[in-house]
């Protein structure tokens, strides 16, 4: 059976209840007595069984059915939740993402059997006394629906040439079957169970009809059940077995259909009605699937009625195929570049009415790129719900005492920003809780609660999105920076002399710097930092920090909130046309060129009791200027952290809202220019990396 | 054996023939996307000498350089007939190349392109996998496209 096309909503609920039994199993050793949590993990470990095993992952399978086991014991309260059972649970979990990771890679599970958890999980169960591990049918509540709905093949017409076969079929000596197969309500792939239904019964024999149709069962076109007529050789209790053997199945029933040989087919016993007529009050029962038409307005309103019940309301999202979106975001860029070129085109004509309709367009490409970038935000929860799990297991390797308390996880980004922050956020993260943190000794002799804190806060800002990670250790010490520093050749004695404390403290983002004495597994090589630094500029953001001895630490990310349209100041250098992110400039100045004072040869100026450095953009662009040399300067001041350089630029052109476009991966050299976009009179223009200019 | 052979032979490749100074040069027709007249072309500081800037192709921001000074031939004059071939490369992506003049498309068989052996490979012949043989007796060197728009180390 093709499962491939089940295999991305596979990967992505598997991960939703990956996350949600870690954060429960938290809870759980938390509140060990916690019914409702427990229900949660037993849902969550039953789901993911179900579904690895249609998709036929079956080592996976093994080991969540050792692990249900276990918890169903725990939900029946035979077993007491402990240290060592928690830590094993963890284990698992640790392995099955381990197989998700190598599915997500290779399409297959790998072949580790984790044969050392399986026993663990054994072992468990084995501790409590008399109780035999078997599988908790849970579903029985819902016994009673059934009886209504258990017997749909009843409804089924036969048209000429199916009575024909199935009267043949009769003839031959085979037994012909009606049957309503019924997957549970909490079932994801049900076409795919559908399927595995159809296959097992293949086996058997041959299916002649189905409702809804075989095509509408493949769409996932119906509600929870669907009937079939089946001539099988087999008995009727061996077919049930095989439809009943697939997971996520709920029920199947079935009856020995009577085959009179001239009139057609009518049911054994128990019912009486005649198969081909339908009686309508029975359409009832009809799923929604039906062709429109053929139900009665009655019928849509009952199962209107059913609808929200049977899908759980825990997350109402939508999966969006971020092409579609891509696609969606390029057709507003375009809108947006034709707004462009109205605009420049309108210049000069007086023609109000022009105007108005420009500034009509503007409003509304304004606006559809405002909700188009808003379909693309997802929270941040996605990627921080995954730390206190981490944090736990490095309280228990690093035998210190900590507790992570976070804010702000509804926070929303831009998906692809989402996706990228995690780990240099897990990255922060263990640093404060290795090198940050003191143990707990260290922090009692210092009058603090023997348990640290680590604090991950995001909140908006503007249009950026700031997300901190906090921490209440022993804060940087800033001599041993230096000294480390120095004895790194990172700089001279004499530098470490003339250093802010601020600028010693930025040393740690400088490639090949860890100051924690002993290398420990949980943080530094020397490659952690500086890389956390460069993935967060590559997402256009920035990172500071600051910090206070006994007082701890602070890592503050900036990120800015889309990244594919910007606000831009336009800008000429030699007759080119450059634009610079809005985000980075500071302020514009008007500077006379005796102004400029000249230190270590660099051309500086004093600007409000500041020092700042200039940049003249003609040289780095190699481009000659085109202004008179003696004329007053036009220096845009840009930021970086707290550092500030001006850039010299010939002239200012203005704002506008500019698309960003790569300029593609054979242009690699450039370090100075960021992208490309398109002005509204179709040229291209460079947008300058005000970053990498300092 | 003998008739697999011709059968080879009789197929057909396609070319555009195109003028680098005072040579033609071939490009096969599968790779290119578009011709378009000469544009302004966005210059990108700090790039590799032959890489002439980038331009605006329907929206989109592409690459685009200088045949003649990636081969080492004299810069480029621009002129009323010079073009930029678009050329979509599976390795490097949708890039630019500006020739001389685009004259016309040739159709050649197998049997009349003659493969350059790699010994025989000189500096100049670098970027050619092969010559082109037309009927009449005429030559054109064919482009072997990744060696051209290729970054060679050290260029």
């Amino acid at each position: 059976m093709d499962v491939s096309q089940y295999l991305e909503i596979f990967l992505d609920e598997t991960k939703e209840h990956l996350q949600s039994l870690n954060t429960e199993i938290l809870n759980l050793e938390q509140d060990p007595e916690n019914s409702d949590t427990i229900n949660e993990i037993f849902r969550a470990a039953h789901s993911l069984k179900g579904m690895a095993g249609t998709m036929g992952y079956k080592r996976m399978q093994n080991l969540t059915h050792d692990m249900e086991n276990v918890f169903s014991e725990v939900r029946n309260g035979t077993i007491k939740v402990k240290g060592n059972m928690i830590d094993i649970l963890f284990q698992c979990l640790d392995a099955l993402e381990e197989y998700l990771n190598t599915i997500q890679e290779t399409g297959e599970e790998g072949s580790n059997d984790n044969e050392p958890l399986i026993k663990l999980l054994n072992d468990v169960l084995d501790s409590k006394e008399g109780g035999e591990p078997k599988e908790v049918k849970q579903e029985k509540v819902k016994s009673a629906d059934e009886e209504g709905g258990g017997r749909k093949w009843e409804e089924i017409k036969f048209d000429e040439t199916q009575k024909r076969v199935v009267s043949e079929a009769a003839s031959q000596g085979k037994n012909v079957y009606g049957m309503t197969v019924r997957v549970q309500e909490s079932c994801i792939l049900k076409a795919a169970r559908a399927f595995l239904v159809f296959k097992a019964l293949e086996e058997l024999g041959e299916v002649i009809i189905s409702k809804p149709s075989v095509q509408d069962i493949e769409d996932e076109r119906f509600d929870l059940d669907f009937s079939l007529i089946f001539i099988s050789e087999s008995s009727l209790e061996t077919v049930l077995k095989s439809v009943r053997s697939v997971s996520e199945i709920e029920d199947a029933q079935g009856a020995l259909l009577e085959v009179e040989q001239t009139e057609g087919v009518v049911v054994e016993e128990e019912t009486q009605n005649a198969v081909p007529e339908i009686v309508p009050e029975e359409k009832e029962n009809v799923p929604a699937t039906e062709k429109p038409a053929a139900v009665p307005p009655a019928t849509v309103k009952a199962n209107e009625k059913k609808a929200p019940v049977s899908k759980p309301v825990v997350n109402r999202t939508v999966r969006v195929d971020i092409e579609k979106l891509d696609v969606l975001m390029n057709l507003v860029s375009e809108l947006i570049i034709a707004k462009n070129s109205l605009v420049s085109a309108s210049v000069g004509d007086r023609n109000n009415s022009v105007n108005e309709h420009i500034e009509y367009l503007e409003s509304v490409t304004t606006n559809l790129h405002e909700s188009v970038m808003k379909v693309r935000m997802v929270p941040i929860e996605s990627v921080v719900n995954k730390f206190p799990r981490m944090i736990r297991d490095l309280s228990k390797k690093l035998d210190k005492k900590m507790e992570l308390y976070m804010s702000g996880e509804e926070t929303e980004l831009d998906r692809t920003v989402v996706d990228e922050i995690g780990d240099p956020l897990m990255h922060l993260l263990r640093n404060a809780a290795d090198h940050g943190l003191e143990s707990g000794e260290v922090r009692k002799a210092k009058g603090k609660p023997s348990v640290g804190s680590i604090f991950l806060d995001a909140y908006q800002d503007g249009n950026n999105v700031v997300i901190e990670v906090r921490d209440d250790g022993a804060g940087i010490n800033i001599e041993g920076v230096k000294n480390k520093a120095i004895e790194k050749g990172v700089i001279t004695p004499e530098q470490g002399e003339n250093m802010s404390d601020q600028e010693i403290i930025n040393l740690l983002f400088h490639a090949g710097f860890s100051t924690s004495e002993v290398v420990s597994d949980v943080s530094g090589r020397g490659v952690g930092l500086d890389v956390v630094k460069s993935k967060i500029e590559s997402l256009s953001g920035e990172v500071e920090v600051k910090s206070k001895i006994d007082m701890g630490s602070t890592w503050t990310i900036r990120l800015p909130l889309t990244l594919a349209i910007i606000q831009a100041l336009m800008v000429d250098v030699g007759g080119e046309q450059y634009a610079i992110s809005l985000g980075s400039i500071q302020t514009i100045e008007d500077i006379v060129p005796t102004d400029i004072k000249t230190v270590q040869n660099k051309e500086v100026i004093h600007l409000r009791g500041l020092v700042i450095p200039l940049i003249r953009l003609s040289e780095v662009l190699d481009i000659e200027s085109k202004k008179n040399p003696e004329d007053n300067m036009t220096v845009v001041i840009v930021k970086k952290g707290d550092r500030q350089s001006g850039l010299v630029v010939d002239e200012l052109r203005g704002q506008q809202e500019i698309v960003i476009k790569s300029l593609g991966k054979y242009i690699t050299k450039c370090k100075v220019i960021s992208g490309a976009t398109i002005l509204g009179d179709g040229e291209v223009a460079l947008i300058l990396d005000t970053n990498a200019l300092f | 054996m003998e008739e697999v052979k011709v059968a080879l032979d009789n197929e057909t490749t396609q070319f555009i023939v195109v003028k680098l100074g005072d040579e033609q040069y071939g490009i096969d027709i599968k790779y290119v996307d578009n011709i378009v007249r000469m544009q302004h072309i966005t210059r990108v500081p700090k790039v590799q000498e032959y890489l002439k800037g980038v331009i605006n192709l329907r929206g989109e921001v592409i690459p685009v350089m200088s045949a003649r000074l990636k081969m080492g031939l004299p810069a480029d004059e621009y002129t009323k007939s010079t073009r930029i071939i678009i050329l979509r490369l599976e390795q490097h992506g949708t890039i630019g190349i500006t020739v001389d003049e685009v004259k016309e498309v040739v159709t050649l068989e197998n049997h009349q392109i003659e493969k350059v052996s790699y010994d025989s490979k000189e500096e100049k012949d670098y970027f050619l996998f092969g010559i082109g043989k037309y009927e009449d007796g005429g030559l054109i060197s064919l482009l072997d496209l990744n060696a051209v728009v290729l970054d060679k180390e050290g260029v």
